[in-house]
């Protein structure tokens, strides 16, 4: 009995354990803590996440402020923390384009020139100063470029502490990876007070003596891994390629055992843009994109002391140039700057510890897209600026490391969406709209643009607006379908059918892209009132597009396409795809004959090139891309905030920034702005009023004969008018959904290669299509 | 008194009986029963804004073809090939059993089960694909293949596909079934002069009529698991005629359609609950 009864209890026990066991599951909190970047990273100055529900608050965090030097630097090449205190910079004024050294002896807050350059290291038509650096005395070095004859040299300068310069007597051997090309210096960076170590063309480094010129150590590496930049840090070399970090001992010149706790974190956070040392190399601070790192050398311990995404650190046009590690709690970073307020973009920035701080900002706005949008990176960067209680987090559903499908990527935004935990501010580009408006997933946003009548193109900023006023999507930015050709395969203003009548104008253009770009300018026609599609209007555009195409030469993928920095094939699908579907992307094919005409998206407006290859034709002209719709336009970065929003203020705010001038200025290439000053701004070549002499030479990657040479200079009036006025006859939204723009595009490649006929290809559009649309 | 104390006997055996199944009930509770009221909640109100709408979600989802198509595939799927796998299984099981090498063959079947269900996507990728081996093969042979996937006869794939893949699963219920009949009853047949056909219309079928409930509804169940390869071969949008109910409710998820899945799971829940009590209901006047 007395068994019978522990049994009886242990079974209990047992069924409650397992009860309690099935539940545990759900009782986890998710989302993780978000630091430990490098596995035993400790976030010294970030501590719990913005709108945390922890019951005390982590203080604490590095604020960030632009340092007013009282100069406009035309750049900055190198910045340090001296023995005795000062700060001083080597750059060069923009206004005068004299280059020198600046001090400050009160820790960044007021700055005065201590030498300029002396003439024997002046710009001039004779050389040019290429690399500048500093060492801990206040010494610098200059690599000078002199030319002479056809060849340029690179000769090695020592400036003192007062700018007397002494020419070091080192001269780079020839390289023998480039034969006859003369070698260069590639980098230069001082090594204690008393040597440089110089890198060559071939990434040879060579420890130099600054008294004698003579070399200690020659450093070569594998050639695995890219370029290899140099810091020092101490007496040891710190060499950081894309995937790692060699140290070597400049003592005995030889590599000492990689550290794995600086390996692992720079793998996860990136390229090390600057480095500097506060105690003789014992540890090192390092900037890379996801903020400042700060390691002990041979620990286990990596801290992050800024986190990049709170500040311009992270920002995609952010590129330090120098870091100043002023002491634990102020910090200097010259940086290459698109948010800086100065005019050539070179800025000086502090970060000052404030320890009243919260070490996340209260409100967190949520900004999510599907796939990385530079232009909303860099405008998260100068909003963040501006609102420093506000965290932006922006998340990118589809990267390149993730491998994420559009599908699944839409499945999980709304299974955070259902949850409450979804996105306050959504970039629609990819998604469907019209459903999310339909289903009341997005807010109506049309009070943030009233009173805004004539600031922007109207019937582009109001291409969501439905039947009863209301506007939840915004385009912020917008993409113009265009052509250039000469006279022989396009006439300004013709119409689709008399320019797919042409048999061959679209011959050897890649098949795909072709059905991509004349999708946007057709596929708006396709709808019916009834939401289904017509089946007449898809068999027009298949046929018609085949006859401009005229047959399929399979060799035309492997020949045509201009190379000039584009993405390899396949290292970046998104990549890819937007350029192939980019205006620019053909022109160079143009130009040189590879293809009759250039079609594609045009995102930014450069007159210089589009003359020159006018220039290069007969008669050459553009306008805008013929389709079966008329005056399209693509919208980009379109915006819209979730009804289901925690901070809908925040968000509104948010989105007004986006479409202020303010924000409509950030520009890298995802399309022309909406408010219409600053397009104009932007299409008006103002950047060049002052360097007309300035000669673009761009080459077409394929023949080294192939290149296109023209004057930066302002856009004429009249082209600007052109522009304007195709800008502002846009009045139809292509129509953007995806699904229906893959089936198009896989079944009208089959068509254009000659694989099917046209009815077939539109009777598997339509089986497709119908069920998606029917859903 | 006594029949005092045998009421309390009783009533303390059920209390400890519930006391039993109480965690497993507990977390059908939660994980099953609470979500599916909460789906039949949904089904009467709107999908993001939550408001009342009645019957209008089961009325919208009716009328939409999408679903009318993935109905029609599920229901000509399942009633063509649940037929077809368990009289192959059963043959093949039957042949298993009086065989010496049953035991490895058996292992054979069950392969299919074992690979993972990308790995077959890929390998049907590869085969049926326009540029894909089967086409390949047959021009060697001087047959002009097809975009197999993208005609009809992806049904007919995915059917032999689902066929292959559980072939073995019921293979091994059957042979369970058939390891359960006495062998007395056999041989006393044979005694009586019963040949092999009428040993097995006579005693193995009859006796296998408890393990085919077993079987139809764990192949019913199966059957559903074919959308994971359909899906994985020809994504959200396949041919129509491999469109299944799977492919709608993952698409309506995405479009964030909460409201007709709420509508058309209920339905389908009903539908599939009135069959399942259907067969239950066959088996045991049967018996």
């Amino acid at each position: 009995m007395k068994h019978k009864n522990i049994k009886r209890i242990t079974g209990l026990l047992l069924a409650l354990a397992l009860a309690a066991a099935s539940f545990s599951g759900c009782s986890g909190k998710g989302g993780g803590n978000g630091a430990d970047s490098a596995g035993n990273t400790v976030d010294g100055a970030n501590g719990e996440s913005a709108g945390g529900d922890s019951g005390e608050r982590a203080m604490g965090r590095f604020l960030e402020e632009e340092v007013d030097t009282g100069v406009v630097f035309g750049n900055i090449y190198d910045m340090k923390r001296l023995e005795d205190g000062t700060i001083r910079l080597i750059g060069a004024d923009a206004d005068n384009g004299s280059k020198g050294a600046w001090d400050s002896k009160d820790g960044g807050a007021s700055w005065e020139q201590a030498y300029e350059f002396p003439k024997e290291i002046e710009d001039s038509g004779d050389g040019y100063s290429d690399y500048v650096v500093l060492s801990q005395d206040g010494q610098a070095a200059c690599a000078y470029n002199r030319i002479g004859g056809d060849a340029i040299t690179t000769e090695l300068y020592l400036l003192d502490k007062d700018g007397k310069a002494r020419k070091i007597p080192y001269e780079l051997p020839k390289s023998e990876e480039h034969g006859d090309v003369a070698n260069l210096m590639m980098g230069i960076c001082f090594l204690g007070n008393e040597q440089i170590l110089v890198q060559d063309i071939s990434d040879i480094v060579y420890q130099v003596n600054t008294a004698d010129g003579s070399v200690k150590h020659t450093y070569e590496f594998d050639g695995s891994g890219g370029t290899h930049q140099i810091y020092t840090a101490g007496s040891q070399m710190v060499v950081v390629t894309e995937a790692e970090v060699l140290l070597y001992n400049t003592e005995s010149g030889e590599q000492l055992p990689a550290e794995e706790t600086l390996q692992k974190c720079v793998t996860e956070s990136g390229f090390i843009h600057a480095v500097d040392t506060t105690d003789a190399g014992e540890s090192m601070y390092y900037l890379t994109s996801a903020g400042l790192y700060h390691y002990k050398f041979g620990g286990s311990l990596m801290e992050q002391m800024i986190d990049g995404e709170m500040n311009s650190l992270g920002a995609p046009a952010f590129y330090p140039i120098a870091l100043a590690v002023l002491d634990e709690q102020n910090i200097l970073v010259a940086a290459n700057d698109e948010n800086a307020s100065s005019a050539m973009g070179i800025s000086l920035l502090k970060f000052a510890y404030s320890a009243e701080t919260p070490a996340k900002p209260d409100k967190e706005l949520k900004v999510y897209s599907l796939y990385e949008n530079r232009d909303l990176g860099q405008a998260i960067s100068r909003f963040r600026k501006e609102h420093t209680d506000i965290y932006v987090n922006y998340q990118v559903a589809m990267s390149e490391e993730n491998g994420m499908t559009l599908s699944d990527a839409l499945k999980t935004l709304t299974t955070e969406i259902m949850a409450g935990k979804g996105p306050d501010v959504l970039v629609l580009d990819g998604m469907p709209v019209e459903t999310y408006v339909e289903k009341g997933i997005l807010k109506d946003i049309s009070a943030l643009l009233a009173g805004s009548e004539g600031n922007y193109f109207e019937d582009i900023i109001h291409a969501y607006q439905d039947k009863q006023g209301q506007i939840c999507a915004v385009p912020a930015r917008f993409k113009i379908p265009m052509i250039q050709a000469g006279s022989a395969w396009y006439t300004p203003g013709e119409n689709f059918d008399s320019f797919t009548g042409k048999k061959d104008a679209l011959a050897k253009l890649d098949a795909g892209a072709v059905i991509e770009k004349f999708w946007y300018t057709c596929g708006a026609a396709w709808r019916k009132d009834d939401g289904t599609l017509d089946e007449t209007k898809i068999t027009e555009f298949l046929t018609k597009l085949k006859n401009a195409y005229g047959e399929y030469d399979s060799s035309v993928e492997d020949n045509v396409h201009t190379s000039m920095g584009y993405a390899e094939e396949g290292a970046n699908p998104r990549l890819e795809q937007i350029q192939k579907t980019s205006f620019s992307y053909g022109q160079f094919d143009l130009a040189f004959g590879r293809a009759n005409v250039s079609i594609g998206l045009a995102g930014d407006f450069e007159y210089g090139m589009m003359n020159a290859v006018n220039e290069k034709l007969t008669d050459g002209d553009y306008g805008l891309m013929p389709g079966q719709a008329e005056h399209v336009f693509v919208p980009e970065m379109t915006l819209g905030i979730s009804s289901k929003s925690a901070e809908p203020e925040t968000a509104e705010e948010f989105v007004k920034f986006l479409l202020s001038p303010e924000g409509q200025k950030i520009n890298q290439s995802g399309g022309f702005p909406v408010e219409k000053e600053v397009f104009t701004s932007c299409v008006d070549g103002h950047k060049y009023t002052e360097q007309s002499s300035m000669v673009m030479s761009a080459g077409a990657g394929i023949s080294e004969d192939e290149s296109l040479s023209y004057e930066m200079e302002p856009t004429p009036q009249d082209a600007i008018d052109k522009i304007t006025n195709l800008a502002e006859s846009l009045t139809a939204p292509a129509f953007r959904d995806d699904v229906i723009k893959e089936t198009v595009a896989e079944q009208g490649m089959k068509v254009l290669k000659g694989e099917i006929q046209p009815q077939e290809a539109t009777n598997a559009i339509m089986q497709a299509v119908n069920i998606y649309l029917a859903e | 008194m006594r029949r005092k104390r045998n009421r309390q006997k009783k009533t303390h055996k059920s209390i400890r009986g519930f006391l039993w199944i109480l965690p497993s009930f507990l977390g059908v509770t939660v994980f099953y029963l609470l979500p599916y009221a909460d789906v039949v909640r949904r089904s009467f109100f709107g999908a993001v804004d939550n408001r009342f709408v009645g019957l209008d979600n089961y009325k919208m989802v009716i009328e939409n073809t999408a679903f009318r198509l993935a109905v029609k595939n599920t229901f000509l799927f399942t009633l063509l090939c649940i037929p077809i796998l368990i009289f192959l299984a059963l043959l093949c099981a039957v042949a298993l059993y009086k065989s010496k090498y049953g035991g490895i063959i058996k292992s054979a079947f069950l392969m299919p089960m074992a690979l993972p269900a990308v790995s077959v996507a890929l390998v049907w990728r590869i085969l049926f694909h326009s540029q894909g081996l089967l086409n390949h093969w047959l021009a060697v042979v001087g047959i002009v293949g097809s975009d197999w996937m993208n005609t009809g006869n992806a049904f007919w794939i995915l059917l032999v596909s689902y066929i292959w893949k559980n072939l073995g699963y019921d293979i091994v219920l059957w042979l369970a079934g058939l390891a359960g009949i006495s062998t007395n009853i056999y041989e006393a047949a044979r005694v009586d002069g019963a040949g092999e056909r009428q040993c097995f219309f006579y005693i193995t079928l009859p006796n296998l009529k408890p393990s085919l409930y077993t079987i139809t509804v764990l192949s019913f169940l199966n059957s559903f698991k074919v959308f994971r390869e359909a899906y994985l071969v020809a994504g959200d949008y396949p041919h129509e005629s491999i469109y299944m109910m799977q492919h709608l409710f993952n698409n309506w998820f995405r479009s964030f359609s909460f409201d007709k899945m709420a509508a058309a799971a209920v339905m389908e829940s009903v539908v599939l609950l009135a069959l399942i009590l259907l067969l239950q209901k066959a088996w045991d006047s049967a018996s």
